[in-house]
């Protein structure tokens, strides 16, 4: 496999995310295939064909989020950031932290529950789709402080 | 350019000055933007005394029609009311000021809005006049800032002269000529005719010049020097010579061959797919013209130059627009060449400025139609770095020719159109990128305006060995994009590039 691996320090994403993400997925699956399972006593029995493939769907998408979670990794480099993402559609992302305009902090109900937090970097480009998922929350506020300190640093401006 | 003899002054040795003191836009200005309400009015108007061939049987009118007399006539008393009324009070709440640090724009009635654009982040300043402020000599200033959508400041409308003023001294006070080095501004402060109540034009002012006019302003305008300009000939030309042009002409001709085929005739043709109430048929036309008109209107004597304040574009027809983009805000050009005018050798240009968000097809074109020497003259306007003594080839060129990395053959599955076209080359200064089978494209990109880099692979492209190079630029018509190259060659490309980034940061901030 030639990808992009540069001997760098690469933090992969917590696998905790996983489970997090797994709940909502199954929370989505579950109400499904619950409603299948009343249609197929309500109507006709064959209705209960749709339990199994929801079933199937929700196993692969498990499948996936497993495969996109461990994908996922950043490194600090010197002067940059580098994301990488992805299996099916892989993806690696270079942000310099002269270009950082402001980096955001954020953690629904679910991902505090499992001591999680997402941190956004934001340039001047739309396009730049840098995100970090599944960043320890113990981590992320270091994580930022420590890129906006490297940012201010190093800006560049426009 | 201060004082220019082919039009008087309306109120001859009036000093244009800006404010530093909260001041209020133009008292007529919130019932130039409600053309619509009283179009609607003029519309049901029309529809009342009207025969019906004028605006068809439709039902959208039936209900008009249903409401007696006297209540219609009140419901537009109130209507004007309304509009008086309110346009009042948001004139009421709507100030600037400038100060030496930023400039403030405070306004609305019930949701108050503050908005403050720093001088050093002034991206571009833009004095646009739509057709009905130019009848009354007014002009809407836009501040366009560095900060997302909104971010920028829009004042309408000021008088001609004052919105001229506002922009030469937030320019140069963005260009670093604080106001303690220039007293000009303090030495009119006295003369409250003009100073305190740039907004508060007696009506008296509102002289109709619909021609050029160079009010006198405290703080000059900058001396300017053209370097090119779009003859209307070749702007006619060039929209004539556009797939538009075709499809409609295609469409023409299908029309009628399936008048022929059906054995009607062509206008009742028309009129099935129409309608016939004439409505209906100038709705049918201004659809059609509207893409014509847009390039029309936007490129009419297009002219560039170059001012110490930094580049200025004016353009238009029936809403003229001169933008200033200050220097080195220009973060990526886009060269394009649709497949009609490869044989008249034109161009369009496109540009990203960081602070243009809204409305970016009449902003940022740089050059709506011109030749090679005009495409040299543009880019060493906005990218002097760039060496460009190949760019037509760049443009035309295919594969590996001229040093670019092209698509290898293998991207033919994925890419079957252009992959031959498609072509990424890093220069000293900038990383061009090509593709387009018909309609030619190269997008220059400086290494220091780049934002940040990314490779990106899908599992087509995995099975060929490719991946696509994303360059990504601030929000405007270009988004480099160098898709389907070889994956080493790409993944080799991002590291240098994100090197030579840096070394053209490095070498910018100094």
């Amino acid at each position: 496999m030639t990808w992009y691996e540069p001997d760098a320090d690469w933090t992969y994403a917590d696998r905790k995310l996983i489970t997090a993400r797994c709940i909502v997925l199954w929370a989505v699956m579950v109400f499904i295939m619950a409603d299948f399972v009343v249609f197929s006593f309500v109507f006709a029995s064959p209705w209960i064909i749709g339990t199994f493939v929801t079933l199937a769907l929700g196993l692969w998408f498990t499948w996936l989020i497993f495969r996109s979670v461990t994908a996922h990794a950043w490194a600090e480099r010197e002067d940059d950031l580098i994301v990488k993402r992805g299996r099916m559609f892989r993806s690696v992302t270079v942000v310099p932290y002269g270009r950082m305009q402001f980096v955001e902090v954020s953690a629904g109900p679910l991902a505090r529950a499992f001591g999680l937090a997402t941190i956004q970097l934001h340039t001047a480009s739309p396009s730049s789709d840098a995100s970090l998922s599944g960043v320890r929350a113990a981590d992320a506020e270091t994580l930022r402080d420590r890129m906006t300190s490297r940012g201010e640093a190093r800006l560049a401006g426009l | 350019m201060t004082s220019n003899p082919v039009t008087p002054n309306p109120a001859p040795g009036v000093v244009y000055t800006a404010p530093r003191e909260w001041t209020r836009v133009h008292p007529i200005s919130p019932y130039l933007g409600s053309g619509p309400i009283f179009g609607f009015l003029a519309i049901y108007g029309l529809a009342r005394i009207s025969p019906s061939w004028v605006v068809g049987d439709s039902d959208e009118y039936e209900a008009i029609n249903m409401l007696p007399f006297w209540a219609l006539s009140g419901l537009v008393v109130l209507a004007i009311v309304g509009v008086v009324g309110f346009g009042l009070l948001s004139w009421r709440r709507n100030e600037f000021r400038i100060g030496d640090e930023a400039m403030q724009h405070r306004k609305g009635i019930l949701f108050r809005q503050n908005k403050q654009a720093r001088l050093d982040r002034i991206e571009a300043v833009d004095v646009v006049q739509p057709i009905l402020a130019r009848v009354f000599g007014l002009a809407r200033l836009n501040v366009a800032v560095a900060g997302g959508a909104g971010s920028g400041i829009e004042l309408s409308f000021l008088r001609l002269g004052d919105a001229e003023a506002l922009r030469n001294e937030v320019l140069a006070l963005a260009a670093g000529v604080r106001s303690a080095s220039n007293p000009v501004p303090d030495a009119v402060a006295g003369d409250d005719a003009v100073s305190a109540q740039a907004g508060a034009a007696s009506l008296r002012d509102l002289a109709m010049n619909i021609g050029v006019t160079r009010p006198e302003t405290a703080v000059p305008a900058a001396p300017e020097r053209d370097v090119y300009s779009v003859p209307t000939s070749r702007l006619l030309l060039s929209v004539l010579l556009s797939t538009p042009t075709i499809l409609t002409g295609i469409a023409g001709l299908a029309v009628i061959v399936a008048a022929i085929v059906l054995g009607s005739t062509v206008t009742d043709l028309l009129a099935e797919l129409i309608g016939t109430s004439l409505f209906a048929m100038v709705a049918f036309v201004a659809a059609i013209g509207a893409y014509f008109w847009n390039q029309i209107n936007g490129g009419f004597k297009f002219t560039a130059s170059t001012s110490p304040d930094g580049l200025r574009l004016r353009h238009g027809l029936l809403e003229t627009r001169r933008q200033t983009v200050t220097p080195g805000r220009v973060q990526a050009v886009l060269v394009r060449q649709p497949w009609l005018w490869r044989t008249k050798g034109w161009y369009r240009l496109s540009m990203n400025v960081a602070g243009y968000q809204e409305d970016q097809e009449r902003v940022s074109t740089l050059l709506p139609v011109g030749t090679l020497e005009d495409v040299r003259l543009a880019l060493s306007l906005v990218l002097p770095d760039v060496t460009n003594d190949f760019l037509e080839r760049a443009v035309i060129g295919t594969g590996a020719e001229d040093g670019f990395t092209p698509s290898p053959q293998r991207a033919r599955l994925v890419d079957p159109w252009q992959w031959r076209q498609r072509g990424v080359r890093a220069g000293e200064s900038a990383l061009l990128i090509r593709s387009g089978r018909w309609t030619r494209d190269l997008m220059v990109v400086p290494n220091e305006r780049t934002q940040s880099l990314g490779v990106s692979q899908g599992p087509l492209q995995r099975l060929r060995h490719l991946a696509s190079l994303h360059v990504h630029s601030t929000p405007g018509p270009v988004s480099p994009l160098a898709a389907n190259l070889d994956v080493d060659a790409a993944l080799d490309l991002l590291d240098q590039q994100a090197e030579r980034a840096r070394a053209g940061r490095g070498a910018a901030r100094v």
